[in-house]
């Protein structure tokens, strides 16, 4: 497929420099894992930023149009490094990446790098999924934007809606993975005690997606005896630490930041009844708007948009209206310095309520849901009679999270 | 006291789940040399076969039949292909291997989907055997443990007498000889690795019920596999079941203690400091838990190379 697009653009390219036409379409390269494990996760990106991409280009936000290059990170870093040069020389504009904040981690800094190195040719890493703290932190840059929530945004939206409708109890415990984004959850939980108005009775960290077997650390949440859990484990980490909770018959809620992952409620069953998520979408979340917005999708990709499609969609969009906002330049090219100023101050609508990116750490102030899975849902998930039931839609202004003071934005001259 | 035996048993049932993965692989490599890589992905087959069998036959008969034709796939992987590159010697083997633990999980991506599957145990399994410290002990986890012992049993009752165990025992130190006394030997061959692939394959039916079925199950099990193997020692099966209760224990034992390199050095009054140094003096065991494998690994090929059972060489 990277062949295909290369042979794509460089026929684009040769057929620019012969002829007299000037414009060129704006380059997105999506950097995924799309092949071996976690390549699920990849195609679910990349089947939302078509979805996005279908609308942009309908409009004719860009004259000649936006393509998407694609690339398999293999699930590595350092294959993601590798990546990101080959889609520099295919000359991508923008790099879009989600999962796993350890990849998006190594590509935040390689661009970085490259737009010191190379004043003029700027490129724009497009954040739809990395939620670790340092993206708006300490690794904080002009030219990343992160369209999806974050380790205390989500924190935020799942202790308010659990606070309201006392389902938060008094007692929790917090298990997480062994990386950043782990260490961000857990260290947050802690920070967040009088903000939810719990004691933190006990947390662990494991290693990450290589525990076959979770019942010693449920022994150890057992011990400490919560209310709730919450948790920021994904993929089978969240999956096998539920099923050992349901099967020893554990009485706890578990909140957490990735149920709504497919497979997971199937593979649950009865166990995940109760449970709470926190979610950028799901269709019930704003009645008729949020609807019609999964039935368009459904309709054109074949699924209802689940998990994190919601928000890359709308970040897509975000591109869309920051495209707006610019014009090719003499050469008819993108001055992704421009798109980045642009960007800086969109805001607009969308189903779930307003999208707004935040000038001072790039951070979008995107509306959050909070759902509990429950056979009432009207959207059921996973081919099961269950679903993820909204209890409360939390719009970005109270989801957000103060700026990080550990953030120094360089911000270029205009 | 609690956390001591509700560890233990965990441990024990999670050993015996590892033992039934990697009996067959070292049984495969005791008899024949051949290391097989793919080993882990035959155990996620059987999941997938079970899971199919069960929604349309039952989740017995799927139980017994994933083993089957599990192995039916080892007969027709060593005659057509195993038999073939077996003159070039064991790095062909092991290339072939690994090629095809690609091609097996890339086919049942295209058939299953990218995501977890819903296999489930018939409700009817789904109680608690025994309730321990308030805590309900699932039924099915000593099933698991159960289904392992057996296999266990019968394997070694099988090797060490009747004629079968005779004469595949005596193929693996004198195959000439044994082809001499009219034995046929490449049929034994084939056999012990379709038997290898079997019990792969009743692994995966039987654990993909309680831990999930998906399409990582079988990379999450590869490495360890082979480190129990290697602990054991290459072709030793009381070793693999020694090695893997060894290790489902350690890693039970360590995810429930939160000890720390800090926690050592308070006993001689620098406590204080490590805490202050943090990183990995502050490293907590129960985070490392699943690292333990290979650190207990990489003991045993330090002090005992040829593995807690294995015959040096």
């Amino acid at each position: 497929m990277n062949r295909f697009w290369t042979t794509l653009a460089l026929a684009g390219a040769s057929f620019l420099a012969s002829g007299t036409a000037q414009a060129e379409p704006v380059k997105i390269a999506i950097i995924e894992s799309l092949s071996g494990g976690q390549a699920a996760v990849g195609k679910m990106f990349l089947t939302a930023i078509n979805y996005g991409l279908i609308k942009l280009n309908g409009e004719k936000v860009w004259p000649d149009g936006i393509v998407v290059l694609e690339y398999d990170n293999q699930g590595g870093p350092s294959e993601a490094a590798d990546k990101v040069k080959a889609a520099i020389n295919d000359g991508a504009h923008i790099i879009i990446q989600g999962a796993s904040s350890a990849i998006g981690g190594q590509i935040t800094e390689d661009v970085r790098k490259h737009n010191l190195r190379n004043p003029g040719k700027e490129i724009m890493y497009f954040n739809v999924g990395a939620e670790a703290m340092e993206f708006t932190g300490s690794k904080c840059h002009f030219y990343h934007f992160r369209w999806n929530g974050n380790a205390e945004i989500r924190l935020r939206a799942l202790l308010t809606a659990m606070k309201d409708t006392k389902t938060l109890g008094t007692k929790v415990y917090v298990i997480g993975q062994n990386y950043s984004w782990g260490h961000d959850v857990d260290r947050l939980v802690k920070e967040y005690a009088k903000f939810g108005n719990y004691i933190v009775v006990g947390d662990v960290i494991h290693d990450v997606n290589k525990i076959q077997d979770f019942a010693p650390y449920v022994v150890k949440i057992k011990e400490a005896n919560p209310d709730t859990v919450i948790t920021g484990n994904w993929s089978s980490d969240l999956l096998l630490l539920m099923k050992a909770a349901g099967d020893s018959g554990l009485k706890v809620r578990f909140a957490t930041y990735w149920m709504d992952q497919p497979g997971n409620v199937a593979n649950a069953g009865a166990t995940a009844i109760g449970h709470f998520n926190v979610s950028s979408f799901y269709p019930e979340a704003n009645g008729e708007a949020t609807a019609k917005f999964a039935d368009d999708f459904k309709a054109k990709m074949g699924q209802y948009p689940v998990f994190i499609q919601g928000h890359t969609v709308h970040g897509i969009w975000g591109l869309g209206e920051a495209l707006k906002k610019v014009k090719p330049g003499p050469d008819g090219k993108l001055n992704v310095k421009q798109l980045a100023f642009a960007m800086e101050t969109v805001s607009f609508n969308t189903s779930m309520g307003e999208v707004a990116m935040r000038k001072e750490d790039h951070q979008a102030l995107l509306p959050l849901v909070v759902a509990t899975v429950s056979k009432d849902a009207k959207y059921k998930v996973d081919g099961t009679d269950m679903g993820f039931k909204p209890i409360r839609l939390i719009s970005g202004k109270d989801a957000a999270s103060p700026v990080q003071s550990s953030c120094k934005m360089e911000r270029p001259g205009a | 006291m609690e956390f001591f035996v509700v560890s233990l048993l965990n441990g024990v049932i999670h050993g015996l789940l590892l033992f039934m993965v990697s009996a067959g692989l070292t049984l495969i490599f005791g008899m024949m040399g051949v290391l097989n890589f793919a080993h882990a992905w035959f155990y996620m087959l059987g999941a997938y076969v079970g899971f199919t069998l069960t929604r349309t036959v039952g989740f017995w008969a799927g139980l017994i039949a994933a083993p089957l034709i599990v192995g039916l796939c080892g007969v027709l992987i060593e005659r057509y292909m195993l038999r073939r590159v077996h003159r070039y010697g064991h790095t062909h083997e092991l290339l072939l291997t690994f090629g095809l633990a690609f091609i097996i999980e890339e086919v049942i991506k295209l058939f299953y989907g990218d995501f977890p599957v819903n296999y489930a145990m018939p409700p009817y399994m789904k109680f608690a055997a025994f309730t321990l410290y308030e805590t309900n002990y699932p039924f099915y986890r000593l099933f698991i443990g159960g289904v392992a012992l057996v296999m266990f049993a019968v394997l070694y009752v099988l090797l060490t007498r009747t004629r079968v165990g005779i004469i595949v025992r005596a193929a693996t130190y004198r195959p000439v000889m044994v082809e001499a006394l009219g034995h046929n030997l490449p049929l034994v061959f084939m056999s012990v690795f379709a038997t290898g692939a079997a019990l792969a394959g009743l692994a995966g039916a039987v654990a993909g019920a309680f831990f999930p079925t998906h399409p990582n199950m079988a990379v999450d099990f590869g490495t360890l596999v082979f480190v129990v193997v290697v602990v054991g020692g290459l072709g030793s099966l009381e070793g693999a079941l020694v090695a893997s209760l060894m290790i489902g224990l350690f890693i039970s034992f360590s995810a429930g203690l939160n000890w720390s390199l800090a926690d050592l050095l308070t006993v001689v009054g620098l406590g204080g400091w490590a805490r202050e140094v943090g990183g990995l003096l502050t490293l907590q065991l129960s985070t490392v838990a699943a690292s333990m494998p290979f650190l207990l690994m990489l003991l045993v090929l330090l002090i005992r190379p040829a593995g807690l059972f294995g015959e040096r060489q």
